[in-house]
């Protein structure tokens, strides 16, 4: 085992075990309420995962992922509120709703590329939101719809259900835990392998014999997935669904989460989504352009860290264990690959 | 086998007002070694792309084996064992040599598995191993494709159509942009390779497509102006006048004067 493998190994633990003990040193070291600021970040960082597979992975940059996350929303919402369901078969409601929705878009969206495809994601986003907007009946339009949580689970007379803030805790927590385990398989198999060649290289892609088009269009149902899995559990996190959480504006900081902390790796999205939010939670209270940082920070990882902040440490942890070797020459290649049409 | 390996009828490609490839008539027997040679712009890529799928042609029909292909997406024909390799070198740049040669090998695949790591299968990672060692590039399985010279591409290449087990190789230029060493060693591998598979190539290195083609078709303006034997083509006085009297480099003087 390498030096850097090794970093990365005792960098995972200590992370998984802070996030396992969130409920208790959390409020010891700061306050309760960043419990709920970081499970936030977790439904958020499995938002921009959906992202990130159609980008880092696939190469198809998305601007429309809200719609996903929003159906998974409201998936849950109108089927607690509306139809009655408990809570098991509404998270699958809202699941199910993302990708069916992802698959009818996706049949369309996914013969275009680059920014064509960018425009498709965008207007498909629109139509919903505004016809979300519009359709006050079933959606709440801009009020959304509160919804009371059926409790997670039944054992004879005790329940337990998100209302406690440590089950809700871990309940999202688990979920996302999944989620992300689910996308490191997927990138190791050989469907992954055919993602990244189809990034790299289409044409040369469709050559070899893979259907590019079924393949993408694979990927955009399963970033439906990741997004609905999100928005229902953002759903469950505040008890309610709304419209604005469709505007393209929430597909777009889903984005520069995803760029800013490494497209295509495992962890970026979390890197992201977390440096994005802490910023937003310590700053917004002082100061009110916080988004000034956000663009800034965009602005110079874009220029000078193409691969995102994981890609930074990737490379630190190169030069760390070649710099007894050879020096590292993996800087310049990785900026001109970024930079193919 | 009677049935030619290749065949078209009336192939027909239109760009706007240019007829690139113009009611082509072309069949290629099997078990030999097909070079197709014509100048820029003689429809020579178009004629591939056409084959391919990756173009669709604006009339005729394309015939593999017998059978008939025309309209076919790219990744069909593929999977019937025409496989080729593109002018500008074509791999996939971040994954590594291995990668390459791996998901090549898997391409062909109806069911690609989305959760079992692809690293568990023996039997195709022995594969991409005996691959490396046929192209020598065994030393750089773990390097980033596009990170390899120019000349390790190419055999990069080779290995890919090689692991992919086709039955038609299209070459588009191989030898395009390499050494003369890097040219020797392509060349002996595309020699090995037509024993056992047929193949289409395209050059203009008039001495490898004279080293290597048991057949030549020269191509102009969209249609076959003659084909035949190395010997037969070379004695042709119109394939002589238009195409080998006369070294390149002198084209690009004569357009200079003119200019």
């Amino acid at each position: 085992m390498s030096a850097a493998t090794a970093i990365n190994r005792v960098m995972m633990a200590a992370f998984a075990a802070f996030l396992v003990s969130v409920p208790w040193s959390v409020p010891a070291l700061i306050n309760s309420f960043w419990v709920s600021v970081i499970a936030e970040i977790l439904i958020w960082s499995l938002f921009a995962a959906s992202v990130n597979l159609l980008f880092g992975c696939v190469g198809l940059l998305s601007f429309g992922q809200a719609l996903y996350f929003g159906f998974g929303m409201y998936g849950v919402a109108i089927g607690i509120s509306d139809l009655g369901l408990s809570f098991w078969p509404a998270f699958g409601l809202g699941i199910v709703a993302s990708m069916a929705m992802a698959l009818v878009t996706g049949i369309f969206a996914v013969r275009l590329t680059w920014h064509y495809f960018a425009i498709i994601t965008v207007v498909f986003s629109l139509i919903f939101y505004f016809l979300a907007l519009s359709n006050k009946w079933l959606t709440g339009g801009d009020d959304g719809i509160n919804f009371t949580l059926p409790p997670t689970f039944t054992f004879g007379g005790t329940k337990w259900a998100l209302t406690d803030p440590t089950f809700q805790y871990f309940f999202i927590l688990t979920t996302v835990a999944l989620c992300f385990w689910l996308m490191h398989r997927l990138i190791g198999s050989p469907l992954g392998k055919a993602f990244l060649a189809i990034r790299d290289n289409d044409v040369r892609a469709s050559l070899i014999g893979l259907n590019v088009y079924l393949l993408r269009l694979i990927a955009f149902v399963l970033a439906g997935f990741l997004a609905g899995v999100a928005g229902a559990l953002f759903a469950f996190f505040g008890r309610y669904a709304s419209a604005s959480y469709m505007f393209y504006h929430v597909s777009g900081e889903a984005v520069v989460w995803a760029i800013v902390g490494g497209a295509g790796t495992l962890f970026g999205p979390i890197v992201g989504t977390s440096i994005f939010i802490i910023v937003r939670e310590v700053v917004s209270s002082h100061w009110e352009h916080h988004g000034l940082i956000v663009g800034i920070v965009a602005i110079l990882v874009v220029m000078f860290a193409p691969k995102g902040v994981v890609g930074l440490w990737r490379q630190w942890l190169t030069s760390l264990s070649e710099r007894t070797v050879t020096p590292a020459d993996a800087a310049p290649v990785d900026i001109k690959l970024r930079t193919e049409p | 086998m009677s049935e030619p390996v290749l065949r078209t009828e009336n192939l027909t490609r239109r760009f706007g007002g240019l007829v690139a490839v113009d009611n082509l008539n072309i069949s290629l027997p099997g078990g030999r070694l097909h070079a197709i040679i014509g100048p820029n712009g003689a429809g020579k890529t178009t004629f591939f792309n056409l084959i391919s799928g990756l173009l669709k042609s604006d009339g005729g029909r394309v015939f593999f084996q017998g059978r008939d292909i025309t309209g076919l997406k790219p990744h069909q024909i593929s999977r019937l064992g025409i496989k080729r390799t593109l002018q500008i070198k074509s791999v996939f740049p971040q994954l590594s040599v291995a990668e390459n040669l791996w998901i090549t090998g898997q391409a062909g695949q109806r069911f690609l598995h989305p959760f079992r790591a692809a690293s568990s299968d023996r039997a195709a990672w022995e594969k991409v191993e005996r691959t490396l060692e046929q192209i020598g590039l065994a030393g750089l399985a773990k390097r980033a494709a596009g990170t390899l010279s120019y000349g390790d591409v190419a055999l990069l290449e080779i290995g890919m159509a090689l692991i992919s087990e086709p039955k038609l190789l299209l070459l588009d230029e191989p030898t395009c942009g390499m050494s003369p060493a890097e040219t020797e060693r392509a060349v002996q591998k595309i020699r090995e390779l037509a024993r056992t598979i047929d193949i289409v190539i395209i050059e203009h290195d008039m001495e490898v497509v004279f080293g290597i083609a048991s057949d030549i078709t020269v191509m102009a303006q969209g249609s076959i102006l003659a084909s035949g034997t190395p010997k037969q083509i070379a004695d042709d006085e119109r394939v002589r006048e238009a195409y080998l009297g006369r070294p390149e480099d002198e084209d690009y003087v004569e357009e200079a004067v003119h200019a």
